[in-house]
């Protein structure tokens, strides 16, 4: 959302919304890593640099609730599940 | 601290810079008493420099050593510390940092609240690193600092002004507008001892915290004016600092998250926030944002391009975060006003149900003026608004005002009330806390604040435990740890389960010290956000020292221990360290809906105990915590036989 698009090919404003067909197995993880391969910026601000773990700069919600809820970053992923992605809360 | 005192009704500081100085210092506190009128200057040792560093660290050592309990918020003898830092003045980004540390009057403990704009550049180019301030005037005074002579005048010719009018009048009267004075102030709100009134100051910067106006009020002290003055300021390593200043700079560019702060400053907190959950709706009534709101207008490019806007920057600040901007439409329109900060969208928006960025824009700078905190502000209005909606309050006991979610005119009308103490207006300067005590029944439970008294920051941390946690527990009238920066840096996992009590608290325990620290620099934190290897090089740079993180967060826990210390003994203890019942309560709606912090609330005090060395039972730094932070001093007083038997 907004300010995250610019690392999807957006301006940095809006919604960019990607619908994408979800393959038996997909999962939080697997689904954020192929849109990582498609757009190399997202990659390096979504995750950490050593290992598979998110980075700080992304929140990641799944049906609009944060990771650790409902879904973990290995939890499949069923149709109709909508993953968002927000930029972190930068203080008052 | 014991040093030679200079006896004089106003002071003259001649010398030339000192050489057995670090860089980055001027060399002298500026001490005023207002009872005697005398004003002095007290030099300090390149040790204690390294010691206190400056604003929140030499404040909480002031606090400790000069302010003892019996000494209450508003009595003659507490201290009043406008104190800056080692970067203060030196060309690193944001830094005309101010601290102002006092007993305060929302909690009547431990405050250390921050503001920026120019007021640490102008105090150190006049040859001060901090002004300690004593007594109570028998009549309104002001104080002028300028180029090292410091004066107590009249300020009979300021009462009533507003934060603006005062630095306007200030301005004209000695012939120094923009930026060639600095001036911090109270508004009526301060006059009148509203207890949430805070300092603001340079059009649009506030100290807002614990009532630090009320203290400034209580003191008779309208004013403090600053000439930019003409004394040296120099770097150990000049060229070391422009590189480390040029690091900073960097990585605020480039970062991503730090990124949409150097482009929008706070701006994007409230979508941010809206989509975790966090952005405080009416009271905490709900998190879903009232049926046609246009959330696209809330991004930040375009809630920036809704105004007439122009940069307003701080000291040596190349960030595009402060404007000021021009209402553009309704019936404030072509008023100046200052872009809020995200705690303004949301103290005088979203929290009592306002949703319109002109008109939260034009109240926001309203509560600036009149210089309350605007985090209280939002939970106050918002509390009687929830309160006459359900009936709790009535039309009659609010002298005939309706105060309907989202009506700012009213809010602003209410304003005016507390500020001048009319009315219903002087239960509601008490605070949400006590006027919720106050009236008792239903209405108490609606009431958003802590234990202690102190004011959440405008989230809804119902979604945001950490926040929660560390406004419970902190020493400083506020938050004291704030959301992390750079937590791998600190061995932490870069992002946690929010609702995962143990990985909260452990999260919140370890990054304690690092505000502190950045407090103590005279510079903005939003400068900050930056890897604790680049403040420490250009800390070092600026003084000569080689000063490493470590260093940095011993220096940062050894001031949150005193800042506790400096609590416990004014009566505030683990006892107090829980939310009200709304703050606390089971969000009904939103993303974080059913998630009950209360469920949790001990388990994470257990957690957060531990990480930080302190006593769950008592609240008190244990022995081996002030051992390890050379605090042995302090065993004997927290652990001695009287405290034994508490």
């Amino acid at each position: 959302m907004a300010w995250v698009t610019q690392f999807v090919g957006g301006d940095g404003t809006r919604r960019k919304v990607f619908r994408e067909a979800v393959a038996a197995g997909a999962t939080v993880r697997s689904i954020l890593a192929d849109l990582s391969d498609r757009y190399p910026r997202l990659r390096e601000v979504l995750w950490e640099r050593s290992g598979g773990d998110l980075g700080e700069h992304i929140e990641v919600l799944v049906n609009d609730a944060v990771l650790g809820l409902s879904h973990t970053l290995d939890s499949e992923v069923r149709e109709g599940d909508r993953i968002t992605l927000l930029g972190q809360y930068t203080g008052g | 601290m014991r040093y030679p005192v200079i006896e004089e009704s106003t002071v003259r500081s001649d010398d030339p810079v000192r050489q057995d100085l670090p860089g980055g210092y001027a060399g002298s506190l500026l001490r005023v008493d207002l009872t005697s009128g005398r004003i002095w200057t007290q030099p300090w040792t390149p040790a204690e420099m390294r010691q206190y560093l400056g604003g929140a660290g030499l404040g909480a050592q002031l606090l400790w050593e000069e302010v003892p309990a019996e000494v209450g918020w508003d009595h003659p003898d507490n201290r009043l510390i406008l104190a800056t830092g080692p970067l203060a003045g030196l060309p690193v980004w944001g830094t005309g940092g101010l601290s102002v540390v006092t007993r305060g009057a929302m909690t009547n403990g431990a405050t250390s609240t921050q503001a920026n704009g120019f007021f640490g550049a102008c105090l150190k180019y006049s040859g001060f690193d901090a002004i300690v301030v004593q007594g109570q005037a028998s009549r309104w005074v002001y104080l002028s600092v300028h180029d090292g002579v410091a004066e107590l005048r009249d300020a009979a010719f300021l009462l009533g002004k507003d934060t603006w009018q005062t630095q306007d009048a200030l301005h004209a009267r000695h012939g120094l507008p923009g930026h060639q004075m600095s001036v911090y102030s109270i508004g009526p709100a301060g006059e009148n001892l509203v207890r949430f009134a805070a300092i603001a100051g340079d059009y649009g910067h506030v100290a807002s915290k614990n009532g630090c106006g009320a203290v400034m009020g209580a003191k008779r002290l309208k004013a403090v004016a600053i000439a930019r003055g003409t004394k040296a300021l120099r770097a150990a390593d000049p060229q070391g600092l422009f590189q480390a200043a040029d690091e900073i700079a960097y990585d605020l560019k480039t970062n991503p998250t730090a990124k949409s702060l150097y482009e929008y400053g706070t701006l994007w907190g409230v979508l941010n926030l809206h989509g975790q959950g966090a952005l405080p709706i009416k009271n905490y009534t709900t998190n879903i944002p009232p049926e046609g709101t246009d959330l696209a207008a809330w991004e930040a490019p375009s809630l920036r391009q809704g105004f007439d806007h122009r940069g307003h920057q701080c000291n040596a600040c190349g960030m595009h975060h402060c404007h000021m901007q021009v209402i553009p439409t309704g019936p404030h329109r072509g008023e100046l006003v200052d872009e809020p900060e995200y705690e303004g969208w949301a103290g005088a928006g979203w929290a009592i149900g306002c949703t319109d960025p002109v008109a939260i824009s034009w109240l926001n700078t309203q509560v600036d003026r009149a210089c309350v905190d605007v985090n209280e502000f939002g939970w106050v209005i918002g509390w009687v608004m929830e309160c006459q909606e359900k009936g709790y309050l009535t039309k009659e006991q609010l002298g005939g005002l309706e105060l309907r979610w989202g009506d700012v005119e009213a809010a602003a009308r209410l304003l005016h009330m507390i500020n001048q103490r009319q009315g219903f207006g002087t239960v509601l300067a008490e605070g949400v806390k006590r006027a919720a005590e106050t009236v008792g029944g239903p209405a108490a439970a609606c009431a958003i604040y802590t234990g202690k008294g102190s004011s959440p920051r405008g989230h809804d941390h119902r979604a945001r435990w950490e926040e929660m946690l560390d406004t419970c527990t902190g020493s400083t009238g506020t938050l004291e740890t704030g959301p992390p920066v750079h937590p791998t840096e600190f061995g932490m996992p870069a992002r946690i389960n929010p609702f995962d009590p143990d990985a909260v608290a452990k999260n919140v325990g370890t990054h304690l010290g690092r505000r502190h620290f950045e407090d103590s620099l005279g510079a903005c934190i939003f400068t900050t956000r930056t890897l604790m290897e680049n403040l420490c090089r250009a800390l070092s740079a600026a003084t000569g020292w080689e000063y490493r993180k470590e260093e940095a967060m011993h220096f940062g826990r050894r001031t949150a221990v005193l800042l506790r210390a400096f609590d416990l003994r004014c009566g505030l203890g683990p006892e107090l360290e829980r939310p009200s019942p709304r703050y606390g309560s089971i969000p009904v709606d939103g993303p974080a809906k059913g998630q009950d912090v209360a469920r949790h609330w001990e388990q994470m005090l257990d957690v957060w105990y531990e990480t930080v060395g302190y006593d769950r039972k008592t609240g008190r730094p244990l022995p081996e915590t002030l051992r390890a932070l050379g605090l042995d001093d302090l065993i004997p007083v927290l652990w001695g036989p009287e405290n034994r038997r508490r």
